[in-house]
């Protein structure tokens, strides 16, 4: 817990009364495995000191189930691959990792501002988002296009079949451009652009399709299939598409030496296999993964 | 159901309720301090404290919460204030509620009525006590509706703060309907909840209407005590004291004293005329915008006499009285109470409000309202003891027993416990001259004292202002329509007309044969023919 003082003496009396009366606001993330560390990482702790024994702050958009969300079990907790991931590259590097939740438009303005060390959370690294934090890549992108079960508008990808439908999508993510620049098409060929619905976060964006008042959300084929899961009966997906991104690990601009460790770390972790292994225990495709890259504004 | 009751006891989103009010209050009781300080600002003689408030007030109260709540979270650490989620939230909350809390206070004390402010100047309280033991009290009371507003305002508003990572109910709820689709049982929990805790504000909001209620008549508690009014004792004490049902009738042994008897008052002419002067008026004018109200006006009152002020409305009587114990400012000349100047240093330079009260209070000139003007949170006793313990440092025991006594003299000791609002207004008049009497003044003003009486209640005060001249030699300038009263008390009648003085003379020859013609006029519009008697 972080407790700083305020311009206002009585405000801060008070803030200091009430948060040593109760928890603070993040959760610490699940106690990190005692795998044995191997000889790499050994070795890159040695060369990054300063990161050993430290704990860093993880935003995250938990609304993203395999990913990261809040364990049904056990609310207090965040699950999902993202969460795992970021404990593997804490316990090679000697750091420990809390969590962070904040509106998924927020995750890189909170990096920029220091309130987090870095951002794993299945967020696209795009050159736009390039330019506001450094990214490190770990996993292909593959989106799934969810619809109304039996998919009544017969939509079949990001492309001309979305013309004149209504996509519910979430706010800040890839997919808004991607959807909006279709307009040009449909105009070419006669027929209306697609509407966009701007939602908080993945729940609201599958309720807008149950709801009926949208015909489909894009969004990572994982969450797609979740939603499906979870809603068979009413809910389908039309189809899987690829598209030119890579998910990535954002870290705050400047701080090289920790981009490059984690870069380090990443590699090593996917060398020993760990990341598949992490990708099959949450369901999802292993054919993701993807050696790490650098994706810097 | 089952899931809906399941989410209703999950303790993830139980805690969330704890986050909620932490955050509520820390938004709420910031806002108390910030707002009170805003409204301070805002009700400041110094101008540049109340725009400083009014930009404040502008930024914060126009810009949406969302926005504060990410600035304060987001962009306060580019300038190297980084503070904790909660922190932050609570610092947004504050800072937007500041604005509406402000606004509360200051239409709370706007409400209490000027006669109320006007009433503790003229008994010389400062500023700070009149906000302290007049205005406030009654300005809470206005206020309790508003602020329990505010307060299920604070709550609901604390929601935006999941936002930025505060893990209030809210957010909580949001994760959750995320991780397990399960978007509607959770929200109809987190909506109970809501209304649980908006409701337990509404009965805390209520409760504190009913313990100020002023009629609620219940045996005071030890906490009463704590409260900043005192409460009127309960119906069946009062009772006991048998107490005629309002407007109460007079009756013979409640009025102090008979009526004048014309030679004694020509008696003590003559010692008047050789005594100091109690009161000096000397070439004051006075004009608000375009109106001139006083218009070089002269007059000196000896210690010991009684001078009936007539003349029609707007001739000034009112601003004069009031320019007298400087509640008014004249514009030029210069009024001496016992040789001492009101308003003023020594070197002439303008008092400050407290410096203003002190000086009233020494110069001791006393004033009876038209209006009563008498605190309407007060009981009779207070009324009158209040002042003498804020303003003269009398002793609490001292003070009740000397306002015991001037209650007496009225003809009120069996009402000393009741409210203004249960006396009728002959009583609260008398209560009113009780209160102006009991820090011994040593000149009593009064502003047509009658005048907003129901003539069957006229009688009881005048009797009693009868005895203060004709057994007490108060020094006394009654602004008055009553021509018979005037006649009956006054030494002296100055007719006013037009912000100065056009005739002035001993009472019964001026009002019997008026050398100006206005004068006749006047004399004949309100009834007294010129030539004959006075009429009853």
């Amino acid at each position: 817990m972080r407790r700083t003082l305020l311009p206002v003496t009585a405000v801060s009396i008070a803030s200091a009364a009430l948060l040593s009366a109760c928890g603070g606001s993040s959760t610490a993330s699940p106690a990190a495995s005692a795998a044995p560390v191997s000889a790499a990482c050994k070795q890159l702790q040695s060369g990054n000191p300063d990161l050993v024994g430290k704990t860093f702050t993880n935003a995250t958009n938990p609304h993203t189930p395999g990913y990261e969300a809040l364990d049904p079990n056990d609310p207090s907790k965040y699950v999902g691959f993202d969460i795992d991931l970021g404990t593997a590259l804490g316990d090679c590097l000697g750091f420990k990792l809390s969590n962070k939740p904040v509106a998924f438009p927020a995750l890189l303005p909170t990096l920029q501002s220091g309130q987090a060390d870095l951002v794993i959370s299945d967020i696209y690294a795009t050159s736009d988002r390039a330019k506001a934090a450094d990214f490190v890549t770990y996993s292909k992108v593959f989106d799934g296009i969810l619809v109304r079960n039996g998919n009544p508008r017969k939509l079949n990808g990001i492309n001309t079949s979305l013309c004149g439908a209504t996509a519910a999508l979430n706010t800040g993510f890839v997919e808004v451009p991607l959807v909006q620049k279709l307009a040009g098409a449909c105009k070419a060929a006669g027929r209306p652009a697609p509407q966009v619905q701007l939602y908080d976060n993945n729940a609201q964006c599958v309720e807008a399709i149950l709801a009926g008042r949208a015909d489909t959300y894009i969004n990572d084929v994982n969450t797609v299939n979740q939603a499906v899961k979870a809603h068979p009966g009413q809910l389908g997906k039309a189809t899987a598409v690829t598209l030119p991104y890579s998910i990535g690990i954002a870290v705050p601009k400047g701080k090289t030496q920790f981009r490059d460790a984690i870069k380090a770390a990443l590699t090593e972790i996917q060398k020993t296999g760990a990341e598949a292994k992490l990708l099959k225990k949450w369901s999802l495709d292993t054919g993701s993964v993807q050696a790490p890259q650098l994706v810097t504004g | 159901m089952a899931a809906f009751l399941h989410y209703l006891e999950m303790p993830y989103l139980l805690q969330g309720i704890l986050v909620t009010l932490q955050l509520t209050a820390l938004g709420l009781a910031g806002g108390l301090v910030l707002g009170f300080a805003l409204a301070a600002m805002q009700l400041s003689r110094l101008r540049a404290l109340s725009v400083v408030a009014r930009g404040y007030t502008i930024v914060f109260r126009g810009t949406p919460l969302i926005l504060q709540l990410v600035f304060a979270y987001d962009a306060l650490p580019h300038a190297g204030l980084k503070l904790s989620p909660m922190t932050a939230a609570g610092l947004a909350l504050a800072a937007n509620e500041a604005t509406f809390i402000a606004e509360v206070f200051r239409s709370g004390v706007l409400g209490v009525d000027k006669g109320q402010v006007t009433a503790g100047q003229a008994l010389g309280m400062t500023p700070r006590v009149i906000m302290r033991r007049v205005v406030g009290p009654q300005a809470i009371r206005l206020m309790v509706p508003a602020l329990g507003n505010e307060a299920v305002t604070t709550l609901k508003n604390s929601s935006l703060a999941s936002f930025i990572a505060v893990q209030e109910l809210t957010l909580r709820s949001n994760q959750l309907a995320s991780s397990t689709f399960d978007f509607f049982s959770i929200f109809f929990a987190s909506g109970v909840m809501y209304l649980v805790l908006t409701g337990a504000i509404s009965a805390v909001q209520l409760a504190v209407e009913r313990a100020l209620d002023l009629d609620r008549l219940v045996a005071a508690g030890w906490w009463v005590r704590l409260l900043p009014v005192r409460r009127p004792v309960p119906a069946a004490v009062v009772k006991q004291t048998a107490v005629p049902d309002q407007p109460a009738p007079v009756r013979a042994e409640e009025l102090p004293h008979p009526g004048p008897v014309p030679d004694e008052r020509r008696n003590r002419a003559a010692p008047l005329a050789g005594g100091p002067n109690a009161v000096e008026v000397s070439g004051v004018h006075k004009r608000y915008g375009d109106q001139v109200v006083l218009d070089g006006m002269q007059m000196s009152v000896r210690a010991g006499e009684v001078v009936a002020l007539l003349g029609p409305s707007g001739s000034g009587k009112s601003t004069l009285l009031r320019s007298i114990n400087h509640l008014e400012e004249p514009d030029t000349g210069s009024v001496l109470i016992l040789g001492r100047r009101i308003g003023y240093r020594d070197d002439g330079k303008p008092l400050s409000p407290a410096g203003i009260a002190r000086a009233r209070a020494e110069a001791g000139a006393g004033m009876v309202f038209q209006h009563f003007n008498l605190f309407n949170h007060l009981t009779a006793l207070e009324n009158v003891a209040g002042p003498l313990r804020w303003v003269h440092r009398v002793p609490a025991a001292e003070a009740e027993r000397r306002a015991r006594d001037q209650l007496e003299r009225v003809g009120l000791s069996h009402r000393a416990d009741a409210l203004p609002r249960h006396l009728s207004g002959g009583q609260q008049q008398r209560v009113a001259i009780a209160r102006a009497l009991a820090p011994n003044p040593r000149v009593l003003l009064l502003d047509e004292p009658t005048s907003a009486l129901d003539p069957e209640l006229v009688n009881e005060v005048l009797q009693v202002i009868r005895g203060l001249a004709r057994e007490d030699g108060l020094t006394m300038i009654i602004a008055t329509h009553q021509l018979r009263f005037a006649q009956e008390v006054a030494d002296r009648v100055v007719f006013m007309s037009g912000g100065s003085v056009t005739e002035e003379g001993p009472a019964e020859e001026l009002l019997l044969r008026p050398r100006r013609p206005e004068t006749a006029r006047f004399l004949q519009v309100m009834g007294a023919a010129v030539t004959g008697q006075v009429p009853a």
